[in-house]
Formats: C-alpha cells, structure tokens, sequence
C-alpha cells in the first residue's frame, strides 16, 4: 500500500484546515502498521484517503497494485470492496443482521458466491463459532469487534483498516482484538493499518508511524508503550523546531 | 424540564416541523367541521339549516376527528421515537423517566397548542366555505352567519392535545424502557389494542344494518367502522408481514440482490415498529375508498329514489366529494410526513451500509423493495377496511352489491397510495444519500 504526495483540505478558501499535507507513505504487505498523533493531527483523515472512504484533493493512493481512482461514490465502493476491509471504533454492524448474516454481508454486497463454510471457519477463528444467530445487542463490545475483523477478513481484502478498534473496550477485550488483529498479518499475510491513540495499542504493531499537523513525523519500529508515549509527548517539540 | 422543552423547541425549530404540520392540519380539519355544529347551535337559525349543518358536522366532523386523532397519533410515534438517543443522553446526564417524559411529553403538547393555535384562522376560513358551499347549494338558508366557537376549539384542541401527549407518552415509556435494558412488554398490550379496534371496527361495519336506509346519518357508522378496522389491521399487520416475509423472503431477496436481501431483513426485524408508517398508509387507503365508494352508492341511491338528478342533487354530490376529498388529502400528507420523517431518521444507519460496502443503487434498491412491501400490505389491508365499510352501506342503502367504480375508485386510491410511498422514501433516501458515508455514521453516534 502507497500513498504519495497526499493532501487534503477542509473548509472553503477563507477559513480552509489542511488536514493533510504532502504526505508519502509506503506500507509493505504483510505489516501491521499504527499511526499515531494527537488529535486533529490528520490521523483520521489519513486513514479515509488511504481507504477510499474519503477522495484526497491531491496525490496518489495505491492499493494491492491499483490505483485508486474513480469519482463516484458507487466507484469507490467497488474498488474498496476487493481490496480492503475495515473495522471502525463503533463496529458498524448491522442491527438487523445475525453474526453469520453480517461477516457474509460484503460478499452478498459484492455478489459475489457466499460461502457459509467459510464464514463460519473464520468466525471460530475469532472465537464465535457459538454465536452464529445472534444479533449484534446481544453481544459483547468485544464480540462485536471480533466479529467486525471476522467481516473485514471474509472478502480476503489485501488491507485491512482499523479505526480506533479498542477505542470503546476494557484492557481484556482490546488485548484480544489486538492479538486477533496481530494473527490477520501472520497467519493470513494482511496488511493492518491502525490508527489509533493509545501507546499500549500502538505497541501491538510492527512499526508505528507519528502524525502530526497533518504532516509525518517520524517513525518506529519495534515500538513498546513507554518509548511510543515518550515520543507522543514529544511531538509537538519536534514539529516546532522543525518549522 | 418544561423550561428544557420550551428551550429545545425554540433551538431546534427544524426538528418539530413534522409534529407540527400533523397537528396544524389535524386541528384545522377538526376544527373547520366542528364549527358547524357551533353555527347550528347559534340562536334564530331555521331547523333546516341546523340539521343539515349538524348532520355534516356529527357525520364528517365526527369520523374525521376520529380519523385525525389516530393520523396525529402515528406521525407523532414516528417522530417521537427519533430521539431515543437524546433520551439517553438525558438519561445519563442524570435525569431521571419522569423528568424525561415531562420534557418529551412538554414539547409535544407544546407542539400540539402551537400547531392548532396556528390552525384556528384557516380553519375559520375553512368553515366559512363550508358554510357558502352549503348555502349555494341551498342546503343551508342564505341568512346563517358562521359561528366559530367552543365546539370548535375545545374538538382542534382536544384531539391534537390527546393525540399528542398520548403518542409521546407512548413513545418515551418504550425509549426509557429500552434504555433501562428492560425487554419491552409491549407486545401483549398492542395485541390487546388491535383487536379491540378491530372488534369496534365491525362493530361500526354491523351497525350498519341496524339504522334505517333512509336515516341520513347512515354513512357515519361503515365510516367510523372503516377507519377502526384500518387502526386494528395496521397495529396487527407487523405478524402478518414476518409471515410473509418468512415465505416469500428468499423469492424477494434472489429477485432484487443485496438490497433486497437487506430489505428483507430490516423489515422482518422491525415488521413492529414500521407499524406507525403503516398505520397512515391503511387509513389512507381505508377510508378513501370507503368514503368515495359511499358517495357514490349515495348519489345512486337518489337516482334510484325515482327523481331525475336536478342541479341541485349535482351540486350535493360535488359538495360531498369535496368534503371526503379533504379527508382523503389529509391522509395522504400524513402518509407522506411519516414516511419523511422515518426514512430521513435512518442516514446513520445507510452510512453503515455504504461503509460496509453497498452502493447508493443497492441501498436505493433496498429503500425500494421495503417501501414495496409497505405498500402492498398497506393497500391490502386498508381495502379489506374500506371494502367492509362500503360494502355494508351499499348492501342497506341500495340493497345491492358494490357499483362499478369501485374497481377505478380502488385503482385510482392504490395508484396514489403506491406512487406516495415510494417517491418519499426514495426521494428522502437518496437527499440522505449526499451526506458522505463516514459522516452519516459519525453524526448519530
């Protein structure tokens, strides 16, 4: 996954926030990356563009070889639906869905061949082989997230996208999901990109990359929870001496 | 808490726009025919006059407050369950039910003397036309002046305030309910509501047969019968959807794609609360054709009486049409309002959808197919409530099947209701649409 030169504006003319600035990225596959910054850093905003949630004003997204391009929503749906999948802070799953029904939503999406087998194989994976017709209230939060991976997992997306994916669990249930997410790079050879703001989070990742004023700012590999929240603290001293 | 609802009105005009449409038509029409019954009651007014004023105003006026009671009601549920995720937020800020339900329940009847305060002016206009129409057709004497007075208020007020306070109270005992985690036993006390709807309903249809042919005031009971049975259906229509659903889900689902297959199981999970849309489709439909079909087999029956229609019975007819026209368009707009109010309520949950990988045709496609589903049991069951009130007045006044119209009166009454809910959901689903997906997702949350 690449990004180059990526940009983006909010706001009209007078009162613009540049979100993102120049920023180039290179991911390879198979890595599980956490971007990291205060908020309003861009962290969110990053994530979006390389998700083809949201179009950049300038610069290149590459995903899996593609590039990502199309101007309407119906053409970014299906250039993402392929390639990538995502687990958001609030899970997203459907009310009215049972466990089953939602992890096979984006393949009936797709319309694409549904296979049930393999639906379940993945939701034992994350633990819910007994949950299959429940409906998402009656889940825990951790569940929930589990069985958003579980969805993101079942179109074999090349990258997957997570939102804040412990913002809104316990200590046990986000080491899980964390550890779940850490088994989608080794044992199903996905790229995870992360974006969250918590050191302990980060510190599941391969490498951690810092965000901040909607530049880069710095990066590092093999991160453990105490050197990632020293340079969060830090932050803001480097991108002022930098300008 | 009452200074909380006056502050919410006042900051969020936007929001109550819907309450306040029901309640400003509910009221107008309530009050308009029941001014009669005031300018029948004035002193010096020939008895003539008076009866033909009083019997409009107890027939029309009597079955279109009823009619306006339960349109106000289910426009106000739908409105009202909106904001189950304000009330949790109030909750959790420390308010307690009862604190809740006066602020909801403050802002509803807030609303409701709003919108009919707002409706007294048209509705004294409407009235006075009312009045003129009956006296150029010389039904009324040429001299009566319209009263505008307690009749009138006190039935735009009533109806509005009950209609109101009563849907919101409803509507914030589930929500605190819900919140509280506690499973809602709601399902008896609907179920106990429905058939006795349904039980009044046929009993209006019978009563029919127990008043004189020639008795003018015949056409109120099928009319009252009509609009209970379209109640009672709607309130138990949401078993017989997941029954069909449940035999004809998979069809619908391999006909229509992933939309469908959505649609199909959105609508299985809350045949329930869809209930309140439903309930405006089938009064819609419900008394449309029975009021229209009822007219006509009228106009019949004074042909058959022997005389030759003068211009004078022509004019009675158009008057009559005019009056069920109103009815009919009143329903139509609350149809239209509900189904507004509940397909723009649910932006966050096609962000989901869209972020889970549908495109706007597949949500637009599922939108689609939910709204045909509605339809079709609404048509269904507001004919069924149509059919048996009209069929019981032709079946007294004419002794004799339904006439002919019938067949153009159900196609002219099926092809608004169809075209109505499926342009406002579509219309509102697609302007939900142009907010992007992330965003829709992050506002509601």
């Amino acid at each position: 996954m690449r990004l180059v030169g990526v940009s983006k504006v909010y706001g009209d003319a007078e009162s613009a926030v540049t979100a993102l600035d120049n920023v180039s990225l290179s991911l390879p596959t198979g890595s599980f990356t956490a971007v990291m910054g205060p908020s309003g850093s861009g962290k969110s905003t990053l994530l979006q563009c390389a998700a083809g949630l949201d179009r950049p004003d300038r610069g290149v997204v590459v995903v899996d070889g593609a590039e990502l391009a199309g101007g309407t929503e119906a053409e970014l749906t299906k250039f993402r639906r392929n390639r990538i999948g995502f687990v958001f802070q609030s899970y997203n799953l459907l009310p009215t869905l049972t466990v089953l029904q939602n992890t096979t939503l984006p393949l009936r999406l797709a319309g694409r061949r549904v296979s049930r087998e393999r639906a379940r194989t993945i939701l034992a994976q994350v633990g819910l082989a007994d949950r299959l017709g429940h409906f998402p209230d009656q889940l825990s939060g951790g569940q929930r997230q589990r069985v958003a991976i579980a969805r993101a997992l079942v179109a074999e997306p090349a990258v997957i996208f997570a939102d804040e994916p412990t913002g809104a669990l316990d200590t046990r249930s986000a080491r899980e999901v964390l550890e779940l997410l850490r088994e989608v790079v080794s044992a199903h050879g996905r790229t995870v990109v992360m974006v969250t703001h918590d050191p302990v989070a980060a510190s599941h990742a391969d490498s951690v990359v810092f965000l901040a004023d909607g530049r880069l700012a710095g990066s590092m590999t093999e991160p453990t929870a105490d050197a990632v929240a020293e340079r969060l603290a830090h932050l803001g001293d480097v991108v002022a001496a930098g300008v | 808490m009452l200074q909380l609802a006056i502050r919410s009105v006042r900051k969020r005009p936007g929001r109550f726009v819907g309450t306040l449409l029901a309640t400003f038509l509910g009221a107008a029409i309530s009050m308009a025919f029941n001014s009669l019954h005031d300018t029948a009651g004035a002193a010096g007014i020939d008895d003539t006059s008076a009866e033909t004023l009083g019997l409009s105003a107890g027939v029309v006026g009597g079955y279109g407050t009823l009619l306006v009671f339960f349109a106000v009601a289910s426009t106000l549920t739908v409105n009202v369950r909106q904001r189950a995720s304000e009330i949790t937020l109030l909750r959790q800020s420390g308010a307690t039910p009862a604190q809740v339900k006066r602020m909801i329940m403050g802002e509803a009847v807030l609303v409701a003397v709003l919108g009919t305060a707002l409706a007294i002016g048209p509705a004294m206009l409407g009235g006075r036309l009312l009045l003129d129409m009956f006296q150029e057709t010389d039904q009324v004497a040429p001299g009566v002046d319209h009263v505008f007075g307690p009749i009138a208020l006190s039935a735009g007020f009533g109806v509005t305030l009950l209609a109101s306070a009563g849907a919101a109270f409803l509507a914030v005992r589930r929500a605190t309910r819900t919140a509280a985690g506690a499973r809602a036993p709601r399902a008896r006390l609907r179920t106990a509501g429905g058939v006795l709807a349904l039980l009044g309903g046929a009993g209006g249809v019978a009563a029919t047969y127990a008043i004189d042919p020639a008795e003018p005031g015949l056409m109120a009971a099928p009319a009252y019968g009509a609009i209970l049975l379209s109640v009672g259906f709607a309130t138990l229509s949401g078993g017989l959807l997941r029954t069909l659903l449940r035999l004809f889900g998979r069809p619908i689902a391999a006909l229509t794609g992933a939309g469908g297959y959505l649609a199909v199981h959105n609508t299985r999970r809350r045949a329930a609360s869809l209930a309140g849309v439903l309930m405006t489709l089938v009064l819609f439909t419900g008394i449309t054709i029975a009021t229209i079909c009822i007219q006509v087999v009228e106009s019949d029956a004074i042909e058959a009486a022997g005389v030759g229609k003068s211009v004078e019975d022509k004019n009675v007819e158009t008057l009559n049409l005019v009056v069920v026209g109103i009815i009919a368009a009143f329903c139509c707009v609350m149809l239209v309002n509900s189904l507004y109010a509940a397909t723009s309520y649910r932006r966050h949950e096609f962000g989901g959808q869209r972020l889970a990988g549908a495109t706007p045709r597949q949500v637009l496609t599922m939108v689609a197919t939910e709204s045909g589903l509605l339809a079709v049991i609404g048509l269904f069951f507001g004919t069924v409530a149509g059919l048996a009130g009209a069929l019981a007045f032709a079946d007294v006044r004419l002794e004799a099947g339904l006439p002919g119209e019938t067949v153009l009166i159900w196609l002219g009454t099926a092809a608004i209701a169809v075209t109505a809910t499926m342009a406002t959901s579509l219309l509102t689903a697609r302007r939900a649409l142009r907010t992007p997906a992330i965003q829709a997702v992050a506002v509601a949350a």
